[in-house]
């Protein structure tokens, strides 16, 4: 519990930036849906003026950029990307601080076991981006709720807000996994920013060809708004995986960092 | 029951460095010197027997109890204080001191403030503004706090004055009196030979020797300077038994072991003109090990 504390104030000043981010991007992006909204012809006709690939690479979809979901399915993606540096960041970060800042050997030689470490650590970064998701949805829907020309699915709109979640806490899993791996993670940003981005391109570029299995290799693809909006569920195939990943990368992380020898530095 | 049980503990890295076959035991209450040249292999037996790392083969045990299985429950019995200490810069002293004691299950907090008071050290400050040699009693602190039975200390001396070293050892007599055992690492020898009972010294990750410290230090060997007035014959006291033959101008030194008498012939041989026979420090005798392969 001590470590758990320690942990959740040593995030607290990452998960306040991180999270207004999110929430100033919110707001801003759907400050800009009125607009959108009055004049849909206009834009309509805009958007059909752009390459047809490059409205599917950035999930453009002209028919619906319109509805309040529609609109809120697009500028999303762009909300996961901000949420995934956040998250990736953070995993990255948990397990290699001790390291750069040499805090290792402090830890480790307190009466606590290898497994008690890191479960405190990913509870409370667990714990991090439960906060900047339940700040996410409240700003989120009292955004939606103001800006709403005509009425729209609330379920469908929080089955949407909440993969946010879902794709954080994958990258924190992988973030773990990674600052486990490598023996000393110099710095955390292009780690995790080199990892984001590639998984984002690797989407859009899915996007563009419209290739299916290329979806598997993205979070950022496991959870299509447009589906979502369709048939009011997920598409459990994709949650599996992504829940199958996400077990995997964090049991192989206990089982590598119990076994890891901590060298001196 | 020992305090340290160390039997054939083996770490190899992918290259050279590590430890082969160390065995050592460190009795309880025992203040036990841990001796040799930077990268001779004491951290890497000190982390072993923190389960910092993990042994290739071979095992230790602590109170009993083997370091790796029952790592955690030994631990609340270790004090542990690293050569070089980094803690949670952005905290302040007390709020590490507090966070430290916390993993144990007793109330700390008047003991932090006796020692922090005898180490002059300033608990409000944070941990980012200290100096090294400030940073260095927040590590004293950190390791003395929750009154451990063993304390290890891996090259604890770095960093402090000669004043705030010599407080630093009086409070680990003070500890040892109450019956704490104390492995105390180092490669300075003078600090060692004030502190420590037993001794272990150890090269390229072998242990070479244990010792007490009275043993080698009197038993063993003499160190002899002579004056000559006439030219020396270095090959005269060449003999076995001497080491670290030197000759400067018209004085011959070296150290003996052996009997003293025959050595005392040797010299009634020759004229000489000053003759000096002194106990050797440990350092003296310790690069005579060090250097006898070479």
């Amino acid at each position: 519990m001590n470590m758990y504390l320690h942990e959740l104030k040593a995030y607290r000043k990452s998960t306040f930036i991180w999270t207004s981010s999110i929430l100033v991007l919110v707001v801003l992006l759907f400050s800009m849906f009125p607009s959108f909204a009055r004049e849909a012809d206009e834009v309509k006709k805009l958007l059909e003026g752009f390459p047809e690939a490059l409205r599917k690479a950035v999930g453009l979809e002209v028919e619906s950029i319109t509805s309040l979901l529609g609109f809120y399915s697009y500028v999303f993606f762009y909300i996961t990307l901000c949420g995934a540096i956040q998250a990736m960041n953070l995993g990255t970060s948990i397990v290699s601080k001790e390291v750069r800042e040499k805090t290792a050997d402090f830890l480790l030689t307190k009466p606590v076991t290898r497994t008690q470490i890191i479960t405190s650590k990913l509870l409370a970064a667990f714990t991090s981006l439960v906060i900047t998701n339940i700040a996410f949805l409240i700003v989120a829907i009292t955004m939606a709720s103001y800006d709403k020309t005509e009425s729209f699915s609330l379920s469908q709109f929080i089955l949407i807000s909440i993969t946010l979640f879902f794709i954080q806490i994958m990258f924190m899993s992988l973030g773990v996994f990674l600052s486990v791996v490598l023996r000393k993670v110099k710095a955390v940003l292009p780690i995790s920013l080199g990892t984001v981005f590639a998984f984002f391109f690797i989407g859009m570029f899915g996007a563009t060809t419209g290739d299916e299995k290329v979806r598997y290799m993205t979070p950022f693809k496991y959870f299509e708004p447009s589906y979502i909006i369709k048939n009011s569920t997920y598409e459990w195939s994709y949650i599996f995986i992504g829940l199958g990943f996400v077990l995997l990368a964090i049991g192989l992380s206990y089982y590598i960092y119990g076994k890891k020898d901590i060298q001196a530095v | 029951m020992k305090a340290i049980e160390i039997n054939k503990l083996t770490k190899t890295y992918g290259n050279n460095r590590g430890i082969t076959d160390v065995s050592f035991s460190v009795e309880q209450g025992e203040i036990f010197g841990f001796i040799g040249p930077n990268g001779a292999g004491k951290s890497t037996t000190i982390r072993t027997l923190l389960s910092l790392i993990y042994p290739t083969s071979g095992n230790a045990k602590i109170f009993g109890k083997d370091c790796i299985q029952f790592a955690p429950e030994i631990k609340k019995e270790i004090g542990y204080l690293p050569s070089e200490v980094f803690y949670y810069d952005n905290m302040k002293v007390m709020d590490l001191l507090k966070y430290s004691a916390s993993f144990y299950k007793k109330d700390c907090t008047s003991r932090i403030k006796d020692l922090a008071e005898v180490m002059q050290l300033d608990l409000t400050k944070k941990i980012d503004d200290l100096s090294l040699g400030n940073k260095k009693k927040v590590g004293i602190v950190q390791g003395l706090l929750h009154e451990p039975k063993l304390i290890i200390l891996d090259e604890p001396t770095s960093g402090l004055d000669p004043l705030m070293q010599q407080k630093f050892f009086d409070l680990l007599i003070e500890e040892n009196k109450k019956g704490a055992t104390i492995l105390f690492s180092s490669h300075i020898l003078s600090e060692v030979q004030r502190l420590c009972d037993r001794v272990a010294i150890i090269k390229e990750g072998r242990i070479v020797k244990v010792e007490k410290i009275s043993t080698l230090k009197e038993n063993n060997y003499k160190k002899f300077k002579i004056e000559m007035p006439s030219k020396i014959d270095k090959q005269h006291f060449n003999i076995s038994g001497v080491n670290n033959l030197e000759v400067k101008d018209q004085t011959v030194s070296f150290l003996f072991k052996g009997n003293i008498n025959s050595m005392m012939n040797k010299i009634a041989e020759v004229e000489i003109s000053n003759l000096w026979v002194e106990e050797p420090d440990l350092e003296e005798i310790f690069m005579h090990y060090y250097e006898k392969e070479d």
